[in-house]
């Protein structure tokens, strides 16, 4: 899946991320479903508690990382599309 | 092996099921709960829920399971509402939804609440009211579904299938479109307590069966996204047993409304368990060293065919109290495995069952039911 500079991008409902301290980590939870997401994911999803355009949050990423936006873009692309088909992240006005 | 100690189990649970009082308005006759009902009398108090919650966060589990009965009968499940959100467990309300006010779930969901899940018991008014035992009980399930949509909790229409409803299953697949639903969890009955006791008045056909996974495939292939649709088989149709509650003792805790603390549901169907109770014990010891919970972790109470199987720690032999409830042993092979010796008679009776006229339901009550 690819997503355009303002494909808005928010956490779904009902998913919630939080740090563990019994596990040691974060931990994602949604209906009947708990996942242990990466560190990169962690970061994302934080980024996506209010919706937010595609670009924007790649704009951030790529400032807080230091790193030029379309390396961002690509990387972030694929964890996205992940999310997304997990049913993790929504893309507003899209439904598959 | 019940004598030998053993070391206390390291791995944290995932969820707590607080089944938080028995009392219900409905009267389902596949219900989960134990078939003799614990009264209003011996339920815990707020307090004791409130430490059962912050000792289960301590321990990790992640997840709270509201349930009941009907748990809305609880007066205070917006103070353990917030409490679990104080705690960061994720709350899910598993409610039949027809004696729920706005208000009141308004006030739920301030408290934090992060999800419900309405049972439908069919999606024909009649149909609905004769498996609930309520009057009128689909209208207001519908109402309470709209609420909880306009209050933007996310919602999943769980529909507990057999043989009286299955041949609707299109329309809840509809009505959980309609009413904007995230989730529709389609569940087979599941044949222990309630449901044992009225296995011929609801086991389905093969062929009804297979109808519905067909209904179930098709809608999911149509819908992708915009539905997402759990789908539980009967697994006295099915190949391998389920890993019921996934595995004895290794990822949930359930707390009976009277406080005492089961690895499953159904576990009080097995002789010479002692559940420990929260009022006498931390939630850490019933977990990590409970015999109860120790009992059938671990491979080595394991008999053949699945001592030697190579699903053994996939399924973990099946659901040990349906090998109780069937077979008088719960160390013995889940029989609704195919590999179970007694495979082939089991089926043959649920099939036959199936396929006779069905008797008239024995609903569940409070009262004692005479055996
Ligand atoms: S299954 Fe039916 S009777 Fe049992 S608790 Fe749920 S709504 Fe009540
Ligand atoms: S024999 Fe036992 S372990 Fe193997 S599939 Fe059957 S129930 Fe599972």
């Amino acid at each position: 899946m690819s997503f355009a500079r303002d494909d808005r991008l928010a956490i779904a409902r009902g998913v919630r991320v939080r740090f563990d301290p019994v596990r040691n980590c974060h931990v994602l939870l949604a209906p009947e479903r708990v996942l242990f997401p990466c560190p990169t994911s962690v970061e994302i999803l934080g980024r996506l508690a209010e919706p937010r355009p595609f670009g924007e949050l790649v704009a951030g990423l790529a400032a807080e990382f230091d790193a030029p936006e379309e390396e961002i873009a690509r990387d972030v692309e694929a964890l996205l599309s992940d999310l997304v088909a997990q049913r993790v992240v929504r893309v507003e006005g899209r439904s598959a | 092996m019940n004598a030998v100690a053993r070391e206390p189990w390291r791995e944290p649970p995932i969820g707590l099921l607080a089944e938080l009082t028995h009392r219900c308005p409905l009267a389902c006759p596949y219900c989960s709960n134990p078939l003799e009902l614990a009264a209003r009398e011996r339920e815990l108090s707020t307090a004791s829920w409130l430490r059962v919650l912050d000792q289960a966060a301590e321990l990790g589990v992640l997840q709270l399971h509201l349930s009941g009965g009907e748990p809305t009968l609880r007066t205070d499940l917006e103070a353990i509402v917030a409490r679990a959100r104080a705690l960061e467990l994720y709350s899910n309300l598993i409610t039949a939804g027809v004696g729920v006010s706005e208000r009141r779930l308004e006030a739920l969901a301030e408290a934090g609440l992060d999800h419900v899940q309405l049972s439908v018991q069919d999606v024909d008014p009649e149909g609905c009211d004769r498996i609930g035992g309520f009057k009128g009980s689909l209208r207001r399930k519908i109402a309470f579904a709209r609420a909880v949509r306009r209050l933007g909790l996310p919602l999943t229409l769980n529909a507990v299938v057999h043989r009286h409803n299955l041949d609707r299953l299109e329309r809840f697949v509809e009505l959980a479109l309609e009413l904007g639903a995230d989730r529709l969890e389609v569940a087979h009955v599941q044949y222990y307590g309630w449901a044992l006791a009225n296995r011929a008045a609801l086991m389905p056909t093969r062929a009804q069966l297979e109808r519905s996974v067909e209904i179930v495939k098709e809608a999911r292939e149509r819908l992708g996204d915009q539905l997402l649709i759990d789908f539980v088989v009967p697994d006295y149709y099915a190949t391998h047993p389920k890993p019921c509650t996934s595995g004895w003792g290794r990822a949930v805790i359930v707390v009976a409304p009277d406080g005492r603390v089961l690895p499953c549901h159904a576990a009080h169907v097995i002789p010479g368990l002692v559940f420990a109770n929260v009022e006498e014990k931390p939630l850490r010891w019933i977990w990590q060293e409970s015999p109860a919970f120790q009992r059938f972790r671990g491979l080595e109470w394991m008999q053949e065919p699945c001592r030697s199987c190579p699903r053994r720690e996939i399924d973990f032999g099946g659901c040990r109290c349906q090998a109780m409830q069937l077979l008088g042993d719960p160390e013995a092979t889940d029989p609704a495995c195919t590999l179970s010796p007694h495979h082939a008679r089991i089926m043959a009776t649920a099939e036959a069952e199936a396929s006779a006229p069905p008797p008239p339901f024995r609903y569940r009550r409070m009262e004692p039911v005479p055996a």
